[in-house]
């Protein structure tokens, strides 16, 4: 939200402050200022004129002659809005406009133009282009517009968001009482006309069915108004603020929005009969005063002309009620609408105007008071005389009395942590106009009518207040002060972290991140169609509907793209699945996934497979769990699970996971000349002790020894029978066994394979003599035989 | 004999040279050696065969450990003086075995450590959140503006993808009671378009501390003092108003520029602060939602962005990355914290 300097010095005296002194005060202590501007106006030379006729060139351009004081110009004028008699403001050749063109004198269509007709655009006010300024009669002709307008001002961006609980903020006069409190100094009063001179006129008959919705509704009836031009100075602020004029009677419903953050609505009063405030109560359409056709909701609240929808509650009037060039008489509307109510409506219809915006602040009830007699005053300096007709008319609670809280003044020093002088806090308090006195070490405030219910309630609130004007900066931080007591450890988080480490420091793998969604494009091109899954109702794309359940896809999707840049990488994710688990609840699970790819000419796919297996041992043991067992799977339910292409990771008979390798067709598809291995597991019943129970085991004061033993068994058999075989061997002398190597090819019979075991043999009284050692090997070789197998 | 042998290995450890190595030969093995003497020296008359039987053996024994312990000094001593194998200890060394950490890992390894050394608990949190713990129990209402600022993720079934850690503040509350001190840090979603500096998936660690007496100056100290830590040196930091309805009075937290020092530059936009996380006492009302009572108790509670931290630290310059899965990027962190 922009405000407007100048604005702010018609109600607090700035001099000697610099706007950027200002925004940075306003900063520290009452909302952020994002930006400073400095709007120049160009008005040297221009002056005001009046046309005395106009000539129509062709469809759009006109010949019109201008009077300035006593002098008579020509210009020719592509503005719709010029209309004889008006007064405007004429840019004589030699004048230079915003922008920095210089007006000359031209030849156009055979017609010469001394000047030009300008609108507020041209002359660096703002406003927009909405044709040339349409000035009110009373002005003199000829005079110079620099004598009658501030040659610039000044712009405060406000962050919209640090606004949010502030509606008294979302006008200049609730801004000009924050510098005003800042700066200690006066606030000049609003001025306002007492309607209570008016409470012998009649009501105006009005009805409010939803107090629910609209907890107040105001409103005043009169005539002998006409829908003129708005004072120059009035539209000269409008337009800074980047607001278009209409006529005063619009214009000032618009002033007092951006002046007191209360939007009113005028209405032609001789279109209406009499007022109700309803629901739409059904479907149906409603032509807002933009000429476009809404559809409505029965939610929707209305302003009704007894039967017949008149305006969009709090966001936009209709079409049929509109302030025109022959209103004389005018209702105006300054109404409290709920905050909920227009947000839902607003959001629905994607029409957010500065009313509804404001009313989704939740705007004090009482404002609507302030701002009719704001209306009325500026109304009769704008010189227009009305007739009013009804009393002010209200429905509702005004909510205008002041709401008195009692707080301990020790509150303030103990939540602060700093001590704060009681007189302190008593003048912050008024200066911002609340009522604040303190007896016996009890602070009573009274908060003003202006400050909303949301925003002030509750002690805390008046401490905020306290506290951001005494000044954040000026308190001294304190440590807290309490017992020593023990972090209770995340031992899961813990685990986390050293499985990450673990893969990263020993096995050579990166981390990466995915998102949490599944990719519908990818999952299609992968063939899979995952089982049930929380799917979002506002996804950030369309193919991004459905939240994974397994962390690999998105993985093959990270393999692919980087397949380019690498023979060879390992990576792996730490992250959740989501599974639905009926209604509004859910499963999470942390899952541990991961791949492995290398380029095929780069080792054999079953090196490569034992690796990423290898790593997955070390991971269990190091996170204390045990041994994982690998077992061959069979059941086919996602794309990537190929019979006799992954296993079951096992945990004490439990499935925790799965390693596989991937083939074609899918290979294919994610990387055609490369390995990938691929594994995932549950991390969550991967969980060892956080500190495991190793213990140290006595090594033998004696020797031992170690032979190597080449075993030659049947390939096709595999591995695991051939240890399942070797297990039957026992000895007393035994320590351990160890896989060392495998070999095919030259030397073996088909079929065959050599497999290299390393046995460890030592005794734990004696250095092993040789009598023992010869004894071992020959009742190893004999355990051979009997089992049909035989050494290379 | 014992004596000699542990004698004479220390010895040869002392001899650094071969005159050395010959003067411990003579020593023990010379005609006056201390091992010759031993035997010239012993009482054979006085022992029984069985005596000088064992005498014999375990002379025997001794002298052939002193010449092979001598043999052996000597042969290391003529190896040094060789020339070594000839290799290129110029060619790069060999490492086949290091990975990476995610750049939010190793921030987030960091902030854990640093949180648990002043006595937070770390906790973990749902990503899948209900509409109580993510807005209710923070006091931000069905159509509470302050929704319009986290663009949600709803899910179908009415759950929604938490839009912040902050979610997790009640769920403590409740949890734990008071007092207690914990941070959470994790993933969070906002339904906003991706571009440099803007992520629907990023990660926050929240943090809350509730207790007796904690004040505004406790929050800034504390926010200090882990400041301090996370920038490794001293940081100068200012609070000014700030909005978020679970906290009251509310703060953005600003630190001085660590690029300039304050004096202004591009990072900060000329300003010379940096506007860095949020902040507040925690608003009654969050107390009340997490079941404990606010006249009793009071606390602060702040929202440091990790993925923001990550990126400040690393210097990371597009917020995209970080999802990317692209080792050219992956590659360029430690593996150790
Ligand atoms: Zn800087």
């Amino acid at each position: 939200m922009h405000i407007s300097l100048d604005w702010i010095a018609q109600y607090v005296d700035l001099s000697d402050l610099s706007p950027q002194t200002i925004a940075h005060r306003l900063t520290m202590a009452t909302a952020e200022v994002e930006g400073v501007e400095t709007l120049v106006r160009s008005l040297d030379g221009v002056r005001i004129g009046q046309v005395v006729s106009i000539e129509p060139l062709d469809d759009q351009l006109t010949f019109v002659s201008v009077a300035c004081g006593t002098e008579q110009f020509t210009t020719v004028c592509g503005a719709p809005n010029v209309r004889e008699g008006m007064k405007s403001a004429f840019a004589p050749a030699g004048v230079t406009i915003a922008g920095g063109q210089t007006i000359t004198e031209r030849q156009v269509g055979g017609k010469t133009s001394q000047g030009i007709l300008c609108s507020s655009e041209e002359l660096g006010m703002g406003g927009g282009h909405f044709g040339i300024l349409d000035l009110p009669a009373s002005l003199e002709s000829g005079a110079a517009l620099a004598d009658l307008l501030p040659s610039s001002d000044t712009l405060l961006e406000i962050d919209n968001k640090s606004l949010t609980h502030r509606p008294d903020l979302w006008g200049h006069y609730g801004v000009a009482r924050e510098v005003a409190a800042i700066f200690e100094r006066p606030l000049r009063p609003l001025q306002l006309v007492d309607v209570t001179q008016y409470n012998d006129l009649p009501a105006y008959p009005l009805t409010l069915d939803d107090p629910e919705n609209c907890p107040c509704y105001c409103c005043i009836e009169m005539t002998g108004v006409a829908a003129l031009p708005s004072p120059l100075a009035l539209q000269c602020r409008l337009h800074a603020l980047g607001q278009r004029t209409f006529n005063i009677l619009v214009d000032l419903t618009n002033y007092i929005m951006l002046e007191l953050g209360q939007p009113m609505h005028a209405f032609d009063a001789s279109r209406l009969q009499a007022v109700r405030v309803a629901p739409f109560g059904t479907t149906g359409q409603f032509t807002t005063l933009d000429g476009q056709v809404r559809h409505m909701v029965p939610e929707d609240l209305i302003i009704w002309n007894e039967r017949e929808p008149i305006a969009l509650a709090g966001i936009m009037g209709g079409l049929n009620s509109e302030v025109s060039e022959r209103t004389t008489g005018l209702l105006l509307e300054s109404a409290n609408f709920k905050d909920a109510r227009i947000r839902r409506t607003a959001t629905r219809l994607g029409i957010h105007t500065d009313a509804s915006q404001r009313f989704e602040k939740q705007q004090p009830p009482a404002n609507t008071k302030t701002a009719t007699e704001r209306f009325l005053h500026l109304l009769l300096e704008s010189g227009l005389h009305p007739q009013i007709r009804s009393r002010f008319t209200a429905q509702g609670t005004l909510k205008d009395q002041t709401r008195y809280l009692d707080i301990p003044t020790d509150f303030f020093d103990r939540r602060i942590g700093n001590p704060i002088a009681q007189d302190r806090m008593v003048s912050i308090l008024t200066s911002l106009g609340f009522e604040a006195s303190i007896t016996n070490n009890t602070l009573s405030v009274g908060i003003p009518p202006f400050r909303s219910e949301k925003d002030i309630s509750l002690p805390v609130d008046i401490l905020e207040e306290v506290t951001r004007l005494q000044g954040y900066d000026n308190l001294e931080p304190k440590m807290p002060n309490f017992s020593v007591e023990r972090v209770v450890l995340n031992d899961h988080l813990r685990t986390q972290h050293k499985a990450r480490r673990i893969l990263a420091q020993a096995h050579g793998f990166s981390e990466i991140h995915n998102y949490s969604w599944f990719d519908e494009t990818w999952l299609k091109t992968l063939g899979y169609e995952p089982e049930a899954t929380l799917e979002m109702a506002n996804p950030s794309a369309e193919h991004n509907v459905r939240l994974q359940t397994t962390l690999l896809t998105n993985i093959f999707a990270v393999v692919k793209k980087n397949t380019a840049l690498r023979d060879h990488f390992r990576i792996f994710e730490l992250g959740r699945i989501y599974l639905p688990a009926g209604g509004q609840d859910r499963i999470e699970k942390n899952v541990l996934a991961g791949a492995s790819c290398q380029h095929e000419r780069l080792g054999s796919l079953e090196a490569h497979f034992r690796q990423i297996k290898g790593a997955l041992e070390a991971l269990a043991e190091q996170l204390s769990l045990g041994t994982l067992a690998f077992v061959p799977a069979t059941t086919t339910t996602v794309p990537w699970h190929t019979p006799g292409g992954y296993v079951d990771i096992t945990l004490q008979d439990t499935v925790v996971g799965q390693l596989g390798f991937l083939s074609d067709p899918l290979l294919a598809k994610i990387a055609p000349t490369a390995q990938v291995v691929w594994f995932e597991l549950d991390f969550d019943r991967f969980e060892g002790p956080i500190f495991p129970a190793t213990s140290y085991a006595p090594t033998s004061r004696y020797p031992g020894s170690w032979f190597d033993f080449s075993v030659v068994a049947s390939a096709q058999a595999g591995f695991a029978e051939l240890v399942s075989t070797l297990d039957e061997f026992s000895h007393a002398l035994l320590k351990k066994r160890e896989f060392m190597a495998l070999y095919q090819g030259r030397g073996l019979a088909e079929g065959t394979a050599s497999y290299t075991f390393r046995y460890w043999i030592e005794s734990q009284d004696s250095t092993l003599t040789r009598e023992q050692i010869e004894a071992f090997q020959q009742e190893y070789i004999t355990f051979l035989q009997s089992k049909g197998l035989r050494l290379r | 004999m014992q004596e000699i042998r542990t004698q004479l290995s220390e010895d040869l450890t002392a001899a650094t040279t071969s005159q050395d190595i010959e003067a411990v030969r003579v020593r023990y093995l010379g005609r006056k050696g201390a091992i010759t003497l031993l035997r010239k020296n012993a009482d054979f008359s006085a022992m029984s065969a069985d005596e000088k039987k064992r005498f014999g053996q375990q002379f025997n024994e001794l002298k052939r450990f002193a010449e092979q312990q001598i043999a052996a000094a000597q042969a290391r001593q003529t190896s040094t003086t060789l020339a070594p194998p000839s290799i290129d200890m110029t060619l790069p060394g060999l490492n086949n075995h290091l990975g990476h950490l995610h750049p939010i890992s190793l921030v987030q390894l960091e902030l854990e450590e640093i949180f648990q050394s002043l006595g937070f608990m770390i906790l973990d949190g749902y990503h899948v959140e209900t509409d109580f713990y993510n807005f209710e129990s923070l006091n931000i209402p069905r159509d509470h503006p302050a929704r319009d600022m986290q663009d949600t993720y709803w899910l179908k079934n009415g759950l929604l993808l938490r839009t912040h850690t902050s979610a997790n503040q009640v769920r403590a509350l409740e949890h734990y009671g008071a007092p207690v001190r914990a941070v959470f840090p994790g993933r969070c979603f906002r339904n906003e378009a991706i571009d440099p500096s803007h992520e629907n998936t990023f990660y926050q660690l929240e943090g809350l501390m509730v207790d007796r007496e904690i004040s505004v100056a406790n929050l800034i100290a504390v926010m200090r003092t882990v400041l301090t830590a996370v920038f490794h040196r001293e940081v100068t930091v200012r609070l000014r108003p700030g909005y978020f309805p679970f906290v009251e009075p509310g703060f953005e937290l600003d630190i001085q520029c660590l690029i300039c020092a304050g004096e202004g530059c591009s990072t900060c936009k000329k300003s010379g602060w940096i506007e860095l996380l949020p902040c507040g006492l925690v608003h009654p009302r969050v107390l009340e939602f997490g079941q404990v009572d606010p006249d009793r108790y009071s606390g602060f509670a702040f929202g440091l962005g990790l993925t923001r931290l990550a990126m400040m630290k690393y210097n990371i310059p597009d917020i995209r990355l970080l999802n990317s899965g692209d080792l050219r990027f992956c590659e360029q962190f430690p593996a150790a914290v």
